[in-house]
């Protein structure tokens, strides 16, 4: 039962994965060079996600187990991915990523690799480090979302000033959910461990 | 037989065990140098957390290190085909560009009644000599001589002081974009949406400054301080002949 669960797991992160990496190849890359909410609210996390899906349907990788005692709590595993998850709302690095395909590569590379360590890392933190990054990620997607919303200017040589409205939105909003989802985790969590 | 040893520490002199203070400590060290690593690469990012859009840092860019623009190919509203320059040449003047296309009906008309203040001031305080100005056009597929006559008769540009070109091979486009670090995107009803800003060049072609089309009179200032400096090929025929006796 187990087994299967795993199988339909790693067949989803494969999926995710696969869907958004195809987005950074024709045909379906005029859609992340068109339109930047497909680029930020639709590539990126799926990109995130598929790396967290990855990482919590395959065995531990050996290379994290051996990394184990230089990342206890998941410590560096977070702080890793808040530096690659905080390039990739630069607005240059947005650009970057749409103008040169090395750039985009490691798009892919980076946020991926961040799902990965997340994944392991959500796993080990207590609650405090959890809602310490949690807080980040989302006082960060809010802000960006409510700036890119609200502000005349046009940050992105790639994306029309109409588009980047739409992402801040879609920030914002995914920022939100982020907070609901995480806050449900540890609502679940508590009330398996009061049963308990 | 060996004695187990008897000094075991007790629970409450020491709640961390060795090895878990060890890998605290590693954990810690191991955060810290990819929070440092990860810092250092988004400060090199950023020009040194100067700027976090491409037209900052390009600004940014080329204020510390000028640049040349290669001689591409226009063809003028005069119908003459010439290039980059010969035509920024002339005179020591330095020169403010634009990059325009003559369909554009939304942002453009304010642009171009910038570019129209511009030249009424170069006009009244006499400063033909000094600064000249230069749209470009980034859409050579619709833009012919035809088209750049009639955008300069609708603009009122005085030849003298208020040049436009197109490029007369289409296949230079994306280069001379790149040149100036302009993006066009293609927008509703046959327009372009791209960064449009005020690029300060000097007569020899080289990219000095770019500014904002709000900043415009800064730019024209800007232009005039560096049409007053001396000539740098003229000045520097000493100096080098003492570097070269000693």
């Amino acid at each position: 039962m187990a087994f299967i669960a795993t199988r339909a797991a790693a067949w989803l992160a494969l999926c995710i994965t696969l869907a958004a990496v195809a987005l950074s190849v024709p045909p379906l890359r005029s859609l992340i060079e068109q339109s930047m909410a497909w680029h930020m609210v639709v590539q990126m996390p799926l990109l995130v996600l598929g790396g967290w899906l990855a990482a919590r349907a395959t065995p531990p990788f050996s290379m994290l187990r051996r990394l184990a005692p230089f990342n206890q709590f998941g410590l560096t595993g977070f702080m890793a991915a808040q530096v690659m998850t905080a390039y990739w709302m630069l607005p240059l690095a947005i650009d970057r990523a749409v103008v040169l395909p090395l750039f985009d590569a490691l798009k892919l590379f980076t946020l991926f690799v961040s799902g990965m360590l997340l994944a392991d890392a959500f796993k080990r933190a207590p609650l405090a480090l959890q809602l310490f990054f949690i807080g980040y990620w989302i006082s960060m997607m809010a802000w960006l979302g409510i700036y890119l919303a609200t502000t005349d200017l046009r940050l992105c040589n790639a994306y029309s000033l109409q588009g980047q409205v739409k992402t801040g939105w879609g920030l914002l909003a995914l920022g939100l959910l982020l907070g609901t989802v995480w806050l449900g985790n540890v609502w679940r969590a508590s009330t398996q461990i009061a049963i308990k | 037989m060996p004695a187990a040893p008897p000094s075991s520490p007790t629970p409450e002199a020491s709640p961390i065990s060795p090895v878990k203070l060890i890998r605290l400590g590693q954990t810690f060290s191991a955060s810290f140098a990819v929070l440092v690593a990860g810092l250092a690469a988004l400060l090199i990012a950023t020009g040194g957390g100067q700027s976090f859009t491409t037209e900052t840092l390009r600004r940014q860019q080329v204020s510390m290190q000028p640049q040349l623009i290669e001689a591409f190919n226009v063809t003028t509203g005069s119908g003459e085909n010439t290039n980059l320059k010969v035509l920024l040449a002339p005179g020591g003047k330095v020169w403010l560009i634009d990059f325009v296309y003559t369909r554009c009906q939304t942002l453009c008309s304010s642009l171009g009644s910038i570019y129209q203040q511009l030249q009424a001031q170069i006009e009244s305080r006499g400063l033909q000599g000094q600064v000249g100005l230069l749209s470009i056009s980034f859409d050579p597929a619709n833009d012919d001589a035809a088209a750049l006559v009639a955008y300069a008769a609708r603009m009122n540009m005085n030849p003298a002081i208020w040049q436009i070109a197109t490029l007369t091979n289409w296949q230079d486009r994306r280069r001379l974009l790149d040149a100036f670090g302009i993006m066009v995107l293609p927008a509703p009803l046959g327009e372009f949406e791209h960064n449009a800003a005020l690029h300060v060049v000097s007569s020899d072609g080289v990219l000095r400054r770019i500014m904002d089309y709000a900043d415009f009179q800064n730019a024209l200032d800007t232009a005039i301080g560096d049409a007053q400096k001396p000539a740098a090929g003229a000045v520097q025929i000493s100096p080098p002949a003492v570097v070269a006796a000693r």
